[in-house]
């Protein structure tokens, strides 16, 4: 366990990225959130723009920013569906904040710790829209556990792939 | 209080987020409104109306994405272009001489097909049902989904100016899709009929039974709040019932899969239904922006070389009546002797009062003999027969018949008549002049 305490200063610094790919890469992740479907159909086991909100929160090590970054990445997303504007925008704003407050105490670099965060994560956040939209809506949950922990490890293997490639985006010393 | 603010920054961001969430939800969260009379002495169901209005936030997040969904569609397409065009032409001259042959037995197909439809065009004139067949729609491209496994919508690139407007129904040509929800400049949300919050009326086609169609948790397209009937199996056709003023009525919905006991009430049942349109993959749809039935320039054309074809099939019968009316001249044993030709014929004679005289009474006619093919002095009506007696007709007769010109139609008479013409000698005679037709003869059954 003592790998995962960060204990050198490098570990907490905090990771900064030019401002366009604040922009690039949550539009991008809802674009390809939106338009994958047509192509994978039901097989779409992804939430990009999530992805992308665990990925800053963890870099960024600020609640605050995740926490925003969530709440903006989800009501983008509900604002594409047909239902209410604020389910995945709150479970997106508490997974931004737990991911930063994560982020904070141990060593996100391995690739195993991200991607049990990310599957961590993803359940997380399905399990806060099944609160969301049983209990304070009192909607029908349009899915199975099977699927969530499907797109779960879903999440984990894309961000296998996605978080290094950000990594290369960022500004260094 | 500054440091409780600052030690507590990160906590009170995170609750004034949700906050302001929570309290979004709640506003937007209605009341059910209750639609009764879904069903004939069933409960009211309740649904959610849409709203009118389009949410803020949802407009900036289509206006956000939907430029570059619409653009990453276009690429693609010009990709498949690309690969179709110049890449992938490999096995061209193989596939070009299996599509002419394709092309020559689609060609009989087309002949066949063609016969078909002049039939389907006189049962369209008798039912007069149009509405199965044009109505006003707009082509669009799906561009897009809502990306989120919850809700079942897809997007388009027709929006309003476009002409599109909210509950417009989408379709396919294997069956209806759903129906636009918002509408914005470029681009549409569409509700899928297997989203939890669709409704569409449709009727099951055999049974009759009706119901409301909506997704259920699975996200399958199912019936709901029908009471149970053991007629209703697996593979009756689900029709829309088109009392909901968005889907016309009769377009496909689907197939029935299974039924379902619905968990909260045990008198009910589900009717689960397997959509007849592809939902998981939808390129092209179709928009019914109105029901008023329109026919393209492209079906009127069709219309008039069908009613083109159909004036060519009906002078077809008649040449065929005509050849039929000729060779009955010819048989004359297969004439009508009631038939009134005689008489219509006949003038009328002038008394010396100069008003005219009634014909006396008709008796019936006696079948005629068949003429000789080469008549001697012998033959029924040569001149000179007075041994004739059994073709001795009355003077009435006589001077009814003598008002044909044909020597071969006109019995022989016991007394010479001026002005009747003499019977040839010969068997070329002149054809009788065709009698008017009956009713029984004249008449076609189409």
């Amino acid at each position: 366990m003592p790998s995962l305490i960060p204990g050198y200063r490098r570990d907490l610094e905090i990771r900064r990225y030019p401002f366009y790919i604040y922009v690039f890469v949550p539009l991008a992740a809802l674009v390809l959130q939106a338009w994958l479907p047509r192509i994978l159909g039901r097989f779409a086991y992804m939430d990009l723009p999530l992805l992308v909100t665990i990925y800053f929160a963890l870099n960024r090590r600020s609640p605050i920013h995740g926490t925003l970054l969530g709440a903006a990445l989800g009501m983008a997303q509900d604002g594409l569906t047909q239902g209410a504007i604020g389910v995945h925008g709150i479970a997106n704003t508490v997974v931004g904040f737990l991911a930063a407050s994560i982020g904070i105490r141990i060593v996100v670099e391995n690739n195993v710790i991200r991607m049990v965060l990310n599957f961590a994560f993803t359940l997380l956040s399905s399990a806060i829209m099944l609160f969301v939209i049983q209990v304070m809506l009192g909607l029908g949950w349009q899915s199975n556990w099977i699927d969530e922990v499907i797109r779960a490890a879903g999440n984990g293997v894309i961000g296998l792939v996605l978080f290094p490639l950000l990594d290369r985006t960022q500004i260094r010393d | 209080m500054e440091s409780f603010l600052s030690r507590y920054r990160n906590l009170i961001v995170l609750l004034a987020a949700l906050l302001v969430q929570v309290i979004g939800l709640a506003v937007q969260v209605r009341r059910p409104v209750p639609v009764a009379a879904n069903i004939p002495g069933g409960p009211a169901v309740h649904v959610t109306r849409d709203g009118r209005g389009v949410l803020l936030i949802r407009l900036w997040s289509a206006s956000l994405v939907m430029p570059f969904e619409r653009a990453m569609h276009g690429s693609s397409e010009g990709l498949n272009w690309l690969w179709n065009n110049y890449v992938d032409l490999r096995h061209t001259r193989d596939e070009n001489k299996e599509l002419k042959q394709t092309i020559d037995r689609l060609r009989l197909e087309q002949a066949e097909l063609r016969e078909d439809a002049l039939q389907g065009q006189r049962l369209q004139d008798l039912v007069k049902f149009k509405e199965n067949y044009a109505y006003q729609t707009i082509a669009a491209q799906v561009i897009g989904t809502s990306g989120s496994s919850q809700s079942h919508v897809i997007y388009i690139d027709k929006g309003s100016a476009d002409s599109l407007a909210p509950d417009m129904a989408v379709i396919t040509s294997d069956g209806i899709v759903g129906k636009v929800r918002d509408v914005f400049p470029h681009s549409a949300q569409v509700l899928l009929i297997n989203d939890q919050t669709s409704g569409a009326g449709v009727i099951l086609e055999t049974t009759r039974i009706r119901g409301i169609l909506r997704g259920n948790s699975a996200g399958q397209p199912q019936v709901i709040n029908i009471l149970a009937d053991q007629r209703i199996q697996p593979g009756e056709h689900v029709l829309t019932a088109g009392g909901d003023q968005i889907f016309p009525r009769g377009l496909a919905v689907g197939v029935v899969e299974r039924v379902a006991k619905d968990p909260e009430r045990g008198s009910f049942i589900n009717v689960i239904v397997k959509p007849a349109a592809n939902l998981q993959h939808l390129d092209e749809v179709l928009v019914i922006t109105s029901l008023d039935a329109h026919l393209s320039s492209q079906q009127q054309a069709d219309l008039a070389t069908s009613e083109e074809l159909k004036g060519a099939e009906a002078a077809a019968d008649a040449a065929r009546k005509k050849a039929a009316e000729e060779m009955e001249e010819r048989l004359p044993g297969l004439k009508d002797p009631n038939a009134p030709a005689a008489a219509a014929t006949t003038p009328t004679k002038i008394g010396p009062d100069g008003k005219p005289v009634p014909a006396p009474p008709v008796p019936p006619a006696t079948p005629k003999p068949l003429p000789a093919l080469h008549p001697d002095r012998f033959s029924p009506g040569a001149g000179g027969g007075a041994g004739s007696g059994s073709d001795a007709v009355t003077g009435a007769d006589a001077s009814d018949s003598s008002t044909d010109d044909s020597g071969t139609e006109k019995p022989a008479a016991p007394k010479p008549q001026p002005k009747s013409a003499p019977a040839k000698p010969n068997g070329s005679q002149p054809a009788s002049k065709p009698a008017p037709k009956t009713p029984q003869l004249s008449g076609r059954v189409q």
